[in-house]
């Protein structure tokens, strides 16, 4: 009996996740919400100062361990199309400023790992998964949202982040 | 013989024959216009055919006192005179455009002064603003605002902000509304120091809001004789 119990909150389980990965995402075609944050490294960063650019946001944390794998993707694409116009930025949900903080000297990439601790980026753009990429285009309409990190959604990324940069 | 006899008709009848040949010249002309490509109506008439009339089938050889361009062809002659009176018209819409450009311009400027009028009126108003003089002791990070023990802001600079306020900018930090009366204003300057370490330094003022805007300046400033940074609440009178 507790069997069977035990398989039906696992198949509840398993559909909820799948249930929220299919959702779509709320914010696309509107305003990307502004913020500044601290980096990890270096110096602040505000979102509305790169209007006009194809920005990038990965959120991560240092627990998530494709996220790493992730941000060195992203950061293979950002130097292949920073002189077209594109900015990077990643946003760390860590609790703990400290373990973000050795995460991003360790993740050695090229833009801006910036801390989130108080999660209020992370809630204003709704992160439900982890890890999470958002495309923004030169006007700051939020296009695309990746919610997994996998050669599918790589690709993906790629095609999306080609055709922003050509508008 | 006989057809001589044929081919030579009466005087009277000769008209009533031709009519049909006339009625029939301009259908001709319209059958063939239709069926010949648009571009090839230009060309020279090849082949014998060419008993039809000549307004129709081909261009009429210029007259010798005429200029070239009013013998143009039919084909040619309506883009490149569309193409003439285009650009003029496209120059009129293209002023219109900025002037409608200009005019939601000057229309959003003014819904903005309504706005901050509305929102923020001249006897309740209330404005900080930052600057910052030299900056070599001080490398700004961020200003924590309270107003009567209560936040008001809590501004984070970027390296582009710090650089625009070094080369002279003022920055309107905050907008708010104020009864009539003493208030305290205590701001909380974050940074690097001298060194580079990390720098916290308060400054406060006590100030009397009367009837009409309040105005007030935080200044950042470099004290050279102690080689350390300067924090001062400038009240605009």
């Amino acid at each position: 009996m507790a069997q069977r119990w035990l398989c039906v909150a696992v198949m509840a389980l398993g559909w909820s996740l799948a249930a929220q990965a299919d959702s779509p995402y709320a914010l696309i075609g509107q305003s990307a919400p502004d913020f500044a944050l601290r980096a990890a490294v270096g110096g602040n960063a505000r979102l509305s100062e790169h209007r006009g650019e194809v920005v990038v946001l990965s959120f991560w944390s240092s627990r998530c361990t494709p996220c790493r794998t992730q941000l060195a993707a992203l950061n293979r694409s950002l130097t292949t199309y920073h002189s077209a116009g594109l900015a990077m930025f990643g946003i760390g949900v860590d609790d703990d400023p400290a373990q973000a903080r050795d995460f991003a000297r360790s993740a050695s990439v090229s833009f801006a790992l910036l801390l989130d601790p108080a999660k209020g980026v992370s809630r204003s753009y709704q992160v439900d998964n982890l890890p999470m990429t958002v495309l923004i285009d030169r006007s700051g309409t939020i296009r695309t949202v990746l919610r997994d990190y996998s050669p599918e959604s790589e690709q993906l990324y790629l095609q999306q982040l080609r055709a922003l940069l050509n508008e | 013989m006989l057809q001589m006899t044929r081919a030579i008709v009466p005087a009277a009848e000769a008209p009533r024959r031709a009519a049909p040949a006339a009625l029939l010249a301009p259908l001709l002309a319209v059958v063939l216009l239709a069926a010949v490509p648009p571009l090839a109506l230009g060309a020279p008439p090849a082949g014998p055919d060419t008993t039809t009339p000549a307004a129709a089938a081909g261009p009429p050889a210029p007259p010798p006192g005429e200029a070239p361009a009013a013998t143009s062809t039919d084909a040619d002659s309506p883009t490149t005179s569309a193409a003439a009176e285009s650009s003029p018209d496209t120059r009129g819409l293209d002023q219109e455009i900025q002037d409608l450009k200009k005019d939601v311009v000057d229309l959003n400027k003014d819904l903005f002064i309504l706005e901050e009028e509305l929102l923020f009126p001249a006897n309740t108003q209330v404005a900080v603003f930052l600057s910052v003089d030299v900056g070599q002791f001080f490398g700004l990070d961020s200003v924590q605002l309270k107003i009567d023990r209560k936040e008001v802001i809590n501004y984070l600079y970027t390296p582009r902000e710090v650089e625009a306020l070094l080369k002279g900018g003022v920055q309107r930090l905050y907008l708010g509304n104020l009864k009539v009366g003493g208030h305290e204003l205590v701001a909380f300057f974050n940074g690097k120091g001298p060194n580079e370490r990390a720098y916290k330094r308060g400054a406060s003022l006590r100030f009397e809001k009367g009837v009409g805007a309040k105005y007030l300046e935080l200044k950042i400033d470099d004290r050279q004789k102690k080689l350390q940074p300067e924090f001062e609440i400038k009240d605009w009178e």
